[in-house]
């Protein structure tokens, strides 16, 4: 009786271990498909319209209503100041290094995320990816590969959208329904941005988020049960670890590239 | 060489095959001829579709050996399966067309992956293929527009659009209606003969498969129970066989799973 709860944790560490260790047999595999991509770059501009092009209203609109957002409760924090210049500084900072990259990871994950484990579970299911291996077509090379490029290509620009939208969003309310000084908005953003530590930085949390989410996304889909069931709870499975892992690797990057400011 | 053509092209000896602690193949020899349309029968469940995935190399045996060619299929490694299933063709009972794309793609699709021909000259090869099958004026149509018997013609055009030496059919007839099960019937025949192809068949439609056949295995509960040609078969003094092939509803294998005593049952509810 008393084995039962011990012998549960274990089986269940073995369990999640040998999943990780699937994942990243699947992930080596996967790369070794990329150099074959070159040669072949339009099934990557393909998955880059899908993963992309398709998620940007969303991701346009999100970002205009977080920038509009942190304009207003940026600027009654700053009014007690008497700071409302730094405005422009607040809203930037905030979406360049921060909220660019982890809600549009956020917001990539439930979007394209989801409709790469539901595309890829249902050609399992339908003994798609049988039959491209019965037609010696690898398909880690050809559905995996290029569709795990196409989310790291992706995601960096999804996220410099969001910021970019999200600037303007904040531009809008702080300088039209706020009254900030236009001049002063823009001017201590360019003095106070850089683009090494700031630009960079979120450019490169970005790409580490899109290939984690892609990643998730692209295995989920292969390791499903190829039932209904199955690849609705893969699908769901996407999206939870996705946002899990972009928010968990979020603190870990934040810590290693401004914790020792 | 001209010895080689004698020997089977697939070769399965001493076959073991576990799901789990379930036992799907127990010491099953077979020998596939060049050439020739081998047809493997047996009762839903038995395996069979385990063991043309077996032959493709996407399972592998728990002992025995499945040689395809002179090449030992278990021991190949990644590029040596590779390139030894450029050389199969597979029917997936579904068809399991890319759903994507559209039927002249789907044809195309091994062409594209495995030649560097000219786009003129992929057209004109995929022209060929689909009308082999009949399908030439469909090309246009995507997957979810052409009934189950299309389909599976579409997979049968991109199956032998590399010119394989080999072609398996998973249940090539079932859930067919009767006029496109004449049509898979006759088109197994015909490309078997003209292509010179060595097709297996798994199947359990026991008329259509032994009008076609040249060679049948029948298989239940792990192990081969009979073989030989058509003819043979029919006249086996198997009980079992022949239950199978005229499809008696009692006989070896009973009508009733196994159970306690009908009356016993039904007087132990009474008490409740």
């Amino acid at each position: 009786m008393m084995t039962d709860p011990l012998q549960r944790l274990g089986a269940t560490t073995l369990a999640v271990a040998e999943r990780l260790g699937r994942g990243h047999l699947f992930l080596l595999h996967v790369l070794g498909g990329f150099p074959a991509l070159l040669p072949r770059f339009g099934l990557v501009i393909k998955q880059l319209y899908a993963s992309g092009v398709l998620s940007l209203l969303i991701i346009a609109v999100s970002g205009l209503f977080v920038g509009m957002v942190l304009a207003l409760q940026g600027y009654n924090t700053l009014v007690d100041f008497g700071a409302t210049e730094s405005l422009g500084v607040v809203v930037s900072l905030s979406l360049v290094r921060e909220l660019g990259p982890v809600v549009a990871a956020l917001l990539f994950a439930g979007r394209a995320g989801s409709a790469l484990t539901a595309e890829i579970g249902l050609m399992k299911a339908t003994e798609q990816l049988s039959a491209m291996e019965m037609m010696a077509v690898d398909p880690l090379h050809r559905v995996a590969a290029p569709r795990l490029l196409g989310g790291i290509l992706a995601m960096p620009l999804l996220a410099a959208i969001f910021s970019a939208v999200g600037v303007l969003g904040g531009y809008f309310v702080g300088v039209g329904l706020l009254g900030v000084d236009e001049g002063a908005f823009w001017s201590q953003m360019q003095a106070n941005v850089d683009l090494y530590d700031d630009v960079a930085n979120g450019v490169i949390k970005s790409v580490v988020f899109g290939f984690v989410v892609t990643w998730i996304a692209v295995f989920e889909g292969y390791d499903s049960v190829p039932t209904s069931e199955g690849v609705s709870r893969a699908t769901t499975k996407t999206v939870v670890q996705g946002s899990l892992a972009v928010l968990g690797l979020d603190f870990v990057l934040t810590a290693l590239m401004f914790g020792d400011e | 060489m001209t010895d080689d053509s004698q020997k089977p092209l697939v070769s399965i000896r001493d076959l073991v095959f576990k799901r789990g602690s379930r036992t799907i193949f127990d010491g099953v020899d077979i020998d596939i001829q060049r050439g020739k349309l081998t047809a493997i029968m047996g009762p839903s469940g038995t395996g069979k579709t385990t063991l043309l995935r077996l032959i493709g190399g996407q399972l592998r045996p728990d002992a025995g050996t499945v040689v395809v060619d002179g090449q030992s299929v278990p021991d190949l490694g990644y590029r040596g399966l590779y390139q030894l299933r450029k050389r199969m063709g597979m029917l997936f009972q579904n068809g399991a067309l890319l759903t994507d794309i559209n039927v002249y793609d789907n044809v195309a699709f091994p062409l594209r992956e495995h030649t560097k021909l000219p786009e003129s000259m992929i057209r004109d090869l995929v022209l060929m293929k689909l009308e082999a099958v009949g399908l030439r004026g469909a090309r246009d149509l995507m997957p979810s527009e052409l009934s189950g018997g299309m389909s599976r013609r579409v997979a049968l055009a991109r199956a032998i659009a590399l010119d394989p030496m080999m072609i398996m059919y998973d249940e090539p007839f079932t859930g067919q209606d009767p006029i496109s099960m004449g049509v898979l019937v006759s088109l197994l025949r015909t490309l078997t003969d003209v292509l010179g192809l060595t097709s297996v068949m798994v199947s359990h439609d026991v008329a259509e498969s032994l009008s076609i056949a040249d060679y049948v295995y029948v298989i239940s509960e792990g192990k081969v129970v009979e073989h030989g040609t058509p003819d043979h078969l029919n006249e086996s003094s198997s009980p079992w066989v022949q239950q199978f092939l005229q499809g008696q509803r009692d006989g070896p294998v009973p009508f009733h799973y196994p159970a306690p005593d009908y009356i016993d049952d039904l007087m132990a509810g009474a008490g409740r």
